[in-house]
């Protein structure tokens, strides 16, 4: 059994599916992230979890108690939202004992727990003020204290740093997971960053058309993604349209050269049309490196992305990516050159695409 | 800088004489109850004196009070629950509130009149019922100001996530209502009480055709108006300064509302 279970989960507006067949296990003390495109159901899948929408199929258990049909008062679960929806009436400290004085705690027991969530969030002394005369990044750890104060079963989080500035973002997002560390707390973290969800979580849930596409560790997700959308979405795009030449070798033909994969390609017959993806940081030029498989390409544009540089190449009909590390003694093509790339056979993923034959990896 | 052309202030200079000729006239006309060469205040004592204006006085008043306390219960939460969960019924509630600027205040009495003074609802006979009538008449004369200013109070905060906030922290509707919805309105709902203030004080038709006699401030006014000419003024004027000391009140307690805007999107 695990903590957080949800089981065929769908959610219909209308005729609209916003969520279809979602299902999870999340153990106890694991931060797991829900990354997606705007619209494809992590919100509606946070707030069913929440109480705030009700499930059109499937159930929710969470510590083995099936709380599909609980009001969201009863649910146990802090929740942080984008807007932090802090409350602007009340002092810092009266929001944070917010749920404590529903509870119905004592004056005492309510201020010892107010002044230990200020301490966690860094904000002790700031007790008195009022939620506008705060910064940003300072509301939402208010915000995150609020919800923590009630030791919440599970945290869910929607989006909520960004509405914060870049640094802000990153420096407080180190301290929500150190946080949840410390209080061994169960969290879902909604978000369409992905090095947001790839640095914070245990695991990923990427999702896309309401549907889940791939769950895993941020290392399985960004290293063997398993659908063209994955790979597309986590981590720069590159994709080359390729066909098999031989399965057995693990041939493959991109613009009329041949290349390899070393991944198993049965099921597959000589002709087949296939989507593959290659990382830009695993491409270099040939010279530099010599691995198995090498392309010719033209170089059809250089940026500059501080500490690396990303060069786009051209074969044929596919234009993509290649990173190259940034150094002072970095020499570089110029646009329109024809150069030499390598990759090895490993960095050749073949993608199992919607119209798949059912490939699994 | 740009120079501030003659028009603009031409139209100034109207727009002043136009709201302030009346008002001098009138102030000038309730100081020359004595004679027509000297000023005198005998208009305002006579008035204040006077047992008639303090017992429509205080009951207007009264009557204003427990308006502002019916108005504020119904059309709150209802506007609250609008705005959370039927957004697409916004137009349809706003158009009901402003029914009664569309139907005239004498349609609504005779309506009134006729269902409440036979059975099953005689209301009419007993002096309990007539002040019951006449209280929800004027709360539905200022239905369109307090719904505007609750709603404009409710599209200034983040209703539904405010909602949910709460919620998730286990709070149930009347603490939602009472302790995180109602205290962040203070600047709406004071508005709307103090414009429903005025409202009712100066009310003449529905007073006057549900009370017996004369009960209430309106008519008496109306009363003085035809008995007393210099009383009269003064009696303007006084009202005046009420409201106006209204008005002043809502920007003062308007100002100082912390966390009206900031913070809470
Ligand atoms: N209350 C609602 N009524 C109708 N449709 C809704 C409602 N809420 C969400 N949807 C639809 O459900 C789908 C999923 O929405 P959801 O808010 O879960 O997306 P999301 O992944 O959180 O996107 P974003 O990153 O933009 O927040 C969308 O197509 C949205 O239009
Ligand atoms: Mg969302």
């Amino acid at each position: 059994m695990s903590f957080l279970e949800l089981t065929n989960v769908r959610k219909l507006f209308g005729q609209v599916a916003a969520v279809e067949n979602f299902n999870l296990h999340v153990e106890r003390g694991e931060f797991v992230s829900f990354l997606g495109p705007s619209g494809c159901g992590k919100t509606t899948t946070l707030r069913m979890i929440a109480g705030f929408e009700l499930p059109t199929d499937g159930t929710i258990r969470v510590n083995n108690k099936d709380i599909t049909f609980q009001p969201p008062q009863k649910r146990d679960t802090g929740m942080v939202f984008q807007s932090y929806a802090l409350f602007p009436n009340m002092t810092v400290a009266d929001n944070v004992g917010f749920g404590l004085m529903i509870a119905k705690k004592s004056k005492a027991e309510i201020k010892q727990r107010v002044d230990e969530m200020l301490g966690i969030i860094k904000m002790f002394g700031l007790g008195n003020r009022y939620p506008y005369q705060l910064s940003g990044g300072q509301q939402q750890r208010v915000a995150l204290a609020r919800a923590l104060a009630i030791r919440p079963q599970v945290l869910l989080l929607d989006e909520p740093l960004s509405a914060l500035d870049a640094k802000i973002r990153i420096s407080l997002r180190a301290e929500i997971r150190a946080i949840q560390r410390q209080l061994g707390i169960t969290t879902i973290y909604v978000t369409h960053d992905q090095e947001e969800a790839l640095s914070l979580s245990d695991r990923v849930v990427v999702m896309n058309n309401a549907k889940i596409e791939q769950v895993g560790t941020p290392f399985e997700i960004y290293n063997f993604p398993q659908t063209e959308f994955t790979a597309q979405f986590v981590g720069t795009l590159n994709t080359l349209q390729a066909q098999v030449r031989d399965a057995a070798r693990g041939a493959l033909v991109v613009d009329g050269q041949e290349i390899s994969t070393a991944q198993k390609l049965d099921g597959f017959n000589a002709g087949d049309a296939v989507t593959i993806s290659l990382r830009p940081e695993r491409v270099a030029f040939y010279g530099e490196l010599q691995k198995s498989n090498v392309l010719n390409v033209t170089i059809q544009n250089i940026t500059f992305l501080g500490s690396i540089v990303r060069i786009q190449v051209r074969s044929g009909e596919n234009i993509f990516y290649m990173d190259e590390f940034n150094n002072p003694f970095l020499a570089l093509p110029k646009i329109g050159d024809q150069q030499q790339i390598t990759f090895s056979r490993e960095a050749v993923l073949v993608l199992k695409s919607g119209d798949a034959r059912g490939k699994t990896f | 800088m740009k120079r501030f052309p003659i028009f603009g202030w031409l139209i100034i200079v109207l727009g002043i004489l136009y709201f302030f000729t009346p008002l001098v006239g009138t102030l000038e006309w309730s100081l020359r109850i004595v004679s027509r060469d000297s000023f005198s205040l005998n208009a305002y004592t006579n008035v204040l004196m006077s047992e008639r204006f303090q017992r429509t006085f205080g009951f207007s008043f009264i009557a204003a009070l427990a308006t502002i306390v019916v108005s504020v219960l119904l059309v709150a939460p209802t506007a609250y629950w609008v705005h959370l969960k039927l957004p697409r019924l916004r137009p349809w509630v706003e158009f009901v509130t402003l029914l009664t600027f569309v139907v005239p205040a004498i349609v609504l009495v005779f309506g009134i009149v006729r269902v409440y003074s036979r059975p099953p609802f005689s209301l009419m006979e007993t002096e309990w019922g007539t002040n019951f009538l006449v209280i929800m008449g004027y709360t539905a004369l200022s239905l369109p100001y307090t719904y505007r200013a609750v709603d404009t109070g409710l599209r200034a905060i983040d209703v539904r996530t405010l909602t949910e906030a709460a919620q998730s922290l286990g709070a149930g509707w009347g603490t939602i209502i009472f302790r995180v919805i109602f205290p962040n309105l203070r600047v709406a709902l004071l508005s709307g009480a103090f414009l429903t203030f005025a409202v009712v004080m100066g009310e003449f038709t529905i007073s006057n055709f549900i009370l017996p006699g004369i009960v209430s401030f309106g008519p008496y006014m109306v009363n003085l108006n035809q008995t007393r000419p210099y009383e009269a003024a003064a009696v303007a004027i006084i009202s005046f300064g009420l409201t106006w000391t209204s008005i002043g009140v809502i920007q003062l307690l308007g100002r100082g509302a912390p966390g009206q805007l900031a913070g809470t999107r």
